[in-house]
């Protein structure tokens, strides 16, 4: 089985946005792997070993694909490190990306790749757009399941069982391969993924793995394709454009009020809450 | 030369993570005696697949060592290189214990010791049976380790005033004596002892020879956890040996060598003391990056307080520290991997580590006012615990002194 995740490269949400003539200022930040793909190789990891043995189930591959400057290949090779088999960058700058030329250059890589599963995080956490899977599930005419809180595939291979947590409570979703999955953060809790050859009483660690020295070691090995958007024939433009950028207005102080009736008061005429 | 490559970088990420999420939240329960570190040691070391790498070339190591005691010869060229780095690369061992050290010294002390000494002395100096039945476990962490030179009347004189001795006895010893501020003591299964070898020669004549002890050996004791200024979460205890008999295989490396047994020795206290600026980096690391955070944000008299003259030689003083650290690491390692011999430099080195690290830690409690003597910030831990840097792995005042004495080399007579 081949399972392709794309993943993207977005500023340490850990740190403070900083903004700066109208623009978000990048200079000397942090770049990490967006935490929703962590969690989509690390969902591709498990549906393709046994957890306990830490072994590789025969045949399986793992493919991680970035679109982005020279700089993303660090984020490939985390990947690489934590055990995906093969890593492809497109080249590209930030600024010429939106969803539409993403999923354009996605579509392509799947009719070369042709993998059996594409899995994705739900969304990545710079833009928090939330459309790459179900946009690429739509172009490839592809069945998907997104915000996967939990995954189990089928023995035969050919479909899996994704379990997303709605408002009345978790809805099982079986889709057949090829498919588009995109994942949500409890994909990663010890029990969510099941793959019918990792023992069912096995607990994963809660969160995606480490690398081990060993990985991080043999990731230089590992190759890495660097392709351009021209060689998929990529001739689609950004349709999305950045207007401005401005930071939440910060908050007024809160203040202390004599008694209950100066508070209804205050919330229906200043804060026009009630 | 002064940059980490990308894989040590990642490293760097990976064990900072870690330490972030695995290791901070225990660290209360480690000071407090509540909890021992040891297993989470073991589960770092199968976290990151110490266990698989380091296991794979012990294992080539015991294959030589076979071969070459099949032919009746020994090993000895290799042994150096193998003793405390991970994988051969003696940068990305110096940062994972810069990395464990931002956050618990006592943990990458407690570590370093087991893997590292009386891992790498067993490594090194062991016969092929030896590294296989006790140099593996260690190395891979599966197992962990004390490596045992200090008595109660022999720290800085820890040659000539030791008092532990091997009796021989038929074909084996017995061990009678005491040692003193054990690393691990409380939780180690597997003790690297040094002992004089008693034939009834007086002891300054007698023979320094090494030898394996196990937890559960008849005579063999551990006492309670000393109680500690810093490096609380690295339990410490004395042992005491009771006519403990040993067969000649508990002697590391099979044989005694006579006069050559001090020598094995030393080469494992300049792995100690090697390891300790990679120690003080880590704690001079966390109190830089703590206090630029603090005085950008600590706001007195309508302003940031790093705006204050008085603070920013304070900010100035840690970077300087931190930068000569770091460049000594490097330098340490670089004679590591290219087999540099420079004792005095190792010496020295650590002695001025070891001090900027006391400094630094001091500073970065004063840069923070009344918050930086609060538990919660980790920083006053970081001064306790660096403390220890000047008094082990031989004292300050001993390092310097060995410094010199390497530098000006023996007296020739007139």
């Amino acid at each position: 089985m081949k399972i392709l995740v794309p993943i993207k490269r977005v500023p340490d949400p850990a740190l403070k946005t900083k903004v700066k003539d109208g623009a978000i200022d990048l200079t000397g930040a942090n770049w990490v792997v967006n935490p929703f793909d962590e969690y989509a190789v690390e969902t591709a990891l498990r549906l393709l070993e046994n957890g306990e043995a830490g072994a590789r189930v025969a045949g399986a591959e793992i493919v991680v694909v970035t679109i982005g400057p020279e700089d993303a290949a660090q984020q490939l090779r985390s990947a690489l490190a934590t055990g995906a088999d093969r890593a492809i960058r497109v080249d590209a700058e930030d600024k010429a990306l939106d969803a539409g030329v993403v999923v354009a250059a996605l579509v392509q890589i799947i009719a070369a790749e042709k993998p059996d599963l594409v899995i994705l995080g739900k969304q990545a956490v710079d833009g928090d757009a939330n459309q790459v899977g179900q946009m690429l599930a739509g172009k490839l005419g592809w069945a998907q399941a997104t915000f996967a809180a939990s995954v189990e595939l089928a023995a035969d291979q050919k479909s899996v069982l994704v379990g997303r947590e709605v408002d009345a409570g978790v809805e099982y979703k079986r889709i057949g391969t090829p498919g588009i999955l995109t994942v949500d953060l409890r994909i990663v809790s010890p029990h969510s993924v099941k793959n019918n050859v990792t023992p069912a009483t096995f607990a994963y660690p809660d969160g995606p793995r480490y690398a081990s020295l060993k990985g991080i070691m043999a990731a230089k090995k590992k190759p890495m394709d660097v392709k351009k958007l021209s060689d998929y024939g990529v001739t689609t433009t950004p349709v999305t454009r950045e207007v401005g950028i401005e930071l939440p207005a910060a908050r007024a102080a809160g203040q202390i009020v004599a008694d209950i009736p100066t508070l209804v008061k205050k919330l229906a005429d200043e804060a026009k809450a009630i | 030369m002064f940059a980490l490559d990308e894989q040590t970088k990642m490293v760097q990420t990976m064990v900072r993570q870690w330490c972030e999420t695995q290791l901070a939240p225990r660290i209360p329960a480690f000071e407090h005696g509540s909890e021992l570190p040891f297993e989470l040691m073991k589960k770092m070391a199968k976290t990151f697949g110490l266990d698989a790498m380091v296991g794979a070339q012990v294992r080539k190591r015991i294959d030589k060592l076979k071969a070459a005691e099949a032919g009746g010869t020994t090993d000895e060229t290799s042994a150096a290189s193998l003793s405390g780095s991970l994988g051969g690369d003696t940068m990305m061992t110096h940062v994972v214990v810069k990395e464990l050290s931002r956050v618990s010294p006592g943990f990458a002390m407690g570590w370093g010791v087991s893997m590292g000494l009386a891992g790498g002395a067993i490594l090194a100096k062991g016969t092929a049976d030896q590294v296989e039945r006790w140099g593996l476990p260690l190395t891979t962490c599966k197992q962990i380790g004390s490596w045992c030179l200090t008595e109660p009347g022999a720290g800085s004189d820890a040659f000539g005033s030791m008092r532990t001795t091997a009796t021989v006895d038929g074909d084996g010893y017995v061990l009678r004596g005491s040692k003193t501020f054990i690393t691990n003591g409380p939780g180690a299964d597997i003790f690297v002892v040094y002992a004089k070898i008693d034939r009834g020669e007086p002891p300054a004549e007698q023979s320094v020879a090494t030898f394996i002890v196990l937890r559960d050996d008849p005579g063999f004791t551990v006492g309670p956890p000393f109680k500690k200024m810093g490096m609380r979460d690295s339990p410490t205890s004395e042992i005491f040996f009771d006519d403990v008999k040993l067969g000649v295989e508990r002697l590391l490396g099979g044989r005694e060598k006579g006069k050559a047994g001090r020598s094995d020795t030393k080469d494992s206290l300049a792995n100690e003391r090697s390891g300790v600026p990679a120690m003080a980096w880590g704690i001079i690391e966390r109190c830089y990056d703590a206090s630029v955070a603090y005085v950008r944000d600590r706001r007195q008299f309508g302003r940031r307080i790093g705006d204050f003259q008085a603070v920013q030689l304070k900010i100035a003083d840690l970077y300087l520290k931190l930068r000569n650290v770091e460049n000594t690491v490097f330098r340490l390692a670089w004679m590591q991997q290219s087999k540099t011999q420079d004792p005095a430099y190792v010496n020295a080195s650590k002695a001025w580590c070891s001090q900027a690290a006391v400094d630094a830690a001091l500073t970065a409690i004063q840069i923070h006012g009344g918050y930086g003597y609060m538990e919660e910030l980790g920083i006053e831990k970081l001064a306790r615990d660096a403390k220890m840097l000047e008094l082990g792995a031989g004292t300050t005042d001993i390092n310097l002194l060995s410094a010199a004495r390497a530098l000006i080399g023996p007296d020739g007579g007139a």
